[in-house]
């Protein structure tokens, strides 16, 4: 359940979005660090060469000025330890001696004179004669057994003899990390942060879009008179919900001017007929007789065709505007089937026919009932009209991927080719067919108004093929359960 | 084949089944309610008509009626509108209602449910006779099913699903015995080819072929056997009867 609601959420489009955003968002501060980083690093570099120029002009001077006495080596010590104490960024230490700096005196043979810092100055004389070195350019030099390089200027005394002044790089490196440390973690923040609020603000945007989605699913199956939930904001959602409840308004009243068109047709036409049917009824029971009743029974007759007529052609042209009213229930297609092939099988015996049902399990579909056993009676009747004895109607329903598949096949004649292309219009008959024309029309009418599909083609026998495809009952319920996850 | 006459007996015997049902037809068009009112009276009935929705409101108030057969069509109201608010006045007695349009309506369905019918038009005079004796049957409580169905020498066994005619047994198939059950249960009285489909086959379509005629041409071939009177009879345009006398 929990990696389902998991999944789901990975599959939201405020998943996708918060993504990109937060991504594009740490990119893009992430180069501006690195920016910033690069010129605060190119700052404390410049201020500490700066400080080490000072300083190796200070100590040159007070070296060229102090009598080179038993003294000399106290007093040039002292000024190169108060200078390291300036040390610009240094970490504070109780340490008389800052490790950070050393300053070496050379002899002008080359020789070490003077040593003031960590150690005995070996490894860093070393390390300065492997180097080539401009005098007053500050340059890294890298001493066996410190890890971070030292930045090391030199200055010339007049009598020959060379000085060095060298600063640990570490104080800038210790700035530079810290820098860094702070800027990681707010920017962890950050990103998050942002990501976590885009994340929101989409997700709730898409309910909104997601609630549309559903009342609008929900107001296509049937309902017309229902709106989608609008907002009293005024963003693109809104006006997304605006303008589709004005369309639905619009639909709704053209459906609603169909229904009265078609109710009032038919109404028009009912009453004259039920006036008609009775005064014949009438005339029947008054004791008109012989050839007389004949008439008036077959006229009876051609009043209720008639009707069926009039039922048949407004639910075509309602079907067709896609404003079918439809009363749904929970039917099982396979027990419908069984009942009209029981129905049926007589009158196709009579006629020499045979009839096979090849069905075994229940395909329950959410459908209105009175409609789908007139679009099978339909089906039946036209096997009945149009084969020639000795064929077979061969019936089968099979259920696959939240679909009932109903073929209904013979081994007749099949089709004529001239009205396969147009079989599903109303008025397309064969030339032998003697029908209004209306009956597959109609069927095709009732399989479109359930959402589902119809197929006319030649059986492998070459007789008539019609498929019907309609959707499950629960697995339309599935279908919309797929869209709520998407949007959930 | 019968025909006029037999009809005519055939109402005659319903007006003696029940003498003083009154009954108020609300009809706006002049040769329907005539006709109904006729036919009505013809079948037994005390027929008050009403041309509008205000009159009919009045009778049906002041007056005792078994049952309502209103008409959604009127020219100064809504028929359900009419029959909301004349339930609202206490008037609980059934209601048949003639719809001439094409949907029906989601109230009519409440009204069904709530045990009254309907009928679209046009309509068969026989099959709003045998709603109306529904509606007025389902009106008083009728009384425990029976076992055994007798017509004549027809015998119905209903719990062994056996048939019998004289002596004779009846080899019929299980839905054979349904179609005879129900044209048993109605002996007497005409019952269209919508009606059987209806009732047997639980299905309100009209095929345009002649798939009830077969059914009732193999049930006749095993019912009214050959030296036994026959049962079974067609009125072409109306629908079958079974003869109770």
């Amino acid at each position: 359940m929990f990696s389902e609601t998991g999944k789901t959420k990975m599959r939201s489009a405020a998943w996708r979005v918060s993504m990109w955003g937060a991504l594009a968002f740490a990119f893009g501060t992430m180069v501006l660090f690195v920016f910033l980083h690069g010129f605060v690093s190119n700052d404390i570099q410049r201020r500490s060469d700066a400080w080490l120029s000072g300083e190796v002009e200070v100590l040159a001077d007070v070296a060229e000025r102090t009598p080179k006495d038993a003294l000399y080596g106290r007093v040039v010590k002292e000024v190169a330890e108060l200078a390291s104490k300036e040390v610009p960024d240094r970490q504070k230490s109780d340490d008389a001696l800052n490790n950070s700096v050393f300053f070496l005196q050379l002899a002008p043979d080359g020789s070490q004179a003077l040593w003031v810092g960590e150690g005995d100055g070996s490894l860093h004389l070393n390390a300065i004669r492997s180097t080539k070195m401009a005098p007053d350019i500050p340059s890294d030099i890298r001493v066996t057994g410190h890890e971070i390089p030292f930045r090391v200027v030199s200055d010339r005394l007049q009598n020959g003899s060379l000085i060095y002044l060298g600063l640990s790089e570490r104080d800038e490196l210790r700035v530079l990390r810290n820098l860094r440390l702070r800027f990681v973690l707010i920017w962890l923040l950050i990103v998050s942060f942002g990501a976590a609020i885009v994340f929101y603000t989409t997700r709730r945007m898409l309910g909104h879009v997601r609630r549309i989605t559903e009342a609008a699913s929900r107001i296509g199956e049937s309902d017309l008179s229902s709106r989608v939930p609008t907002t009293r904001r005024r963003d693109e959602v809104a006006h997304l919900a605006f303008t589709l409840n004005r369309m639905l308004d619009r639909i709704e009243n053209s459906v609603h001017q169909l229904h009265t068109i078609t109710d009032s047709l038919a109404h028009d036409l009912r009453s004259p007929l039920t006036a008609v049917r009775a005064k014949l009824e009438m005339s029947l029971t008054m004791g008109v007789r012989g050839e007389d009743s004949e008439s008036i029974v077959s006229a009876i007759e051609e009043i209720d065709r008639l009707t069926e007529f009039l039922n048949k052609s407004l639910d075509v042209a309602e079907a067709k505007a896609d404003a079918l009213r439809l009363e749904r229930v929970e039917i099982d297609l396979n027990e419908v089937l069984k009942v009209m092939v029981d129905l049926y099988e007589p009158s196709l015996f009579e006629q020499g026919l045979q009839i096979r049902l090849l069905s075994g399990e229940p395909a329950v579909i959410s459908a209105d009932a009175a409609l789908v056993h007139r679009m099978i009676s339909n089906l039946f009747d036209n096997e009945l009209k149009h084969l020639r004895p000795t064929s077979t109607v061969t019936v089968s329903l099979h259920s696959f991927d939240g679909s009932a598949l109903l073929v209904v096949e013979d081994d007749g004649p099949g089709f004529a080719r001239e009205v396969l292309p147009s079989i599903f219009k109303s008025r397309a008959k064969g030339p032998n067919s003697n029908g209004r024309g209306l009956g597959l029309a109609f069927v095709e009418a009732v399989v479109r108004a359930h959402n589902g599909m119809i197929e006319a083609s030649r059986s492998e026998a070459g007789g008539a093929r019609i498929a019907i495809v309609l959707p499950l009952a629960h697995a339309e319920q599935r279908a919309m359960d797929v869209v709520e996850m998407t949007f959930e | 084949m019968i025909r006029g006459k037999a009809l005519l007996r055939l109402k005659i015997s319903a007006m003696l089944e029940h003498q003083s049902m009154r009954l108020l037809l609300v009809e706006d068009e002049v040769e329907i309610q005539g006709f109904l009112k006729r036919s009505l009276t013809e079948a037994g009935y005390q027929v008050d008509a009403a041309g509008d929705g205000k009159s009919a409101e009045r009778l049906a108030v002041e007056g005792q009626y078994d049952a309502l057969i209103v008409d959604l069509g009127l020219p100064d109201q809504d028929g359900i509108t009419l029959i909301l608010k004349l339930r609202e006045l206490g008037v609980t007695v059934p209601v048949l209602i003639l719809s001439a349009r094409r949907s029906v309506d989601d109230r009519v369905r409440g009204l069904e449910q709530g045990g009254d019918d309907y009928l679209t038009k046009p309509f068969a005079l026989a099959e709003l006779l045998a709603r109306l004796r529904n509606l007025l049957k389902r009106n008083s409580s009728s009384s425990a099913e029976a076992t055994r169905i007798r017509v004549l020498d027809l015998e119905l066994d209903l719990l062994r699903r056996e048939a019998s005619r004289g002596k004779e047994m009846l080899n019929l198939t299980p839905q054979e015995f349904v179609l005879l059950e129900y044209l048993c249960r109605n002996a007497g009285r005409v019952v269209t080819r919508s009606m059987i489909l209806d009732q047997v086959w639980g299905m309100r379509i009209q095929p345009d072929t002649n798939v009830v005629d077969v059914h009732i041409y193999r049930l006749r071939g095993k019912v009214d056997l050959d030296g036994y009177r026959p049962l079974i009879r067609t009125l072409r345009g109306v629908g079958y009867v079974l003869r109770d006398r």
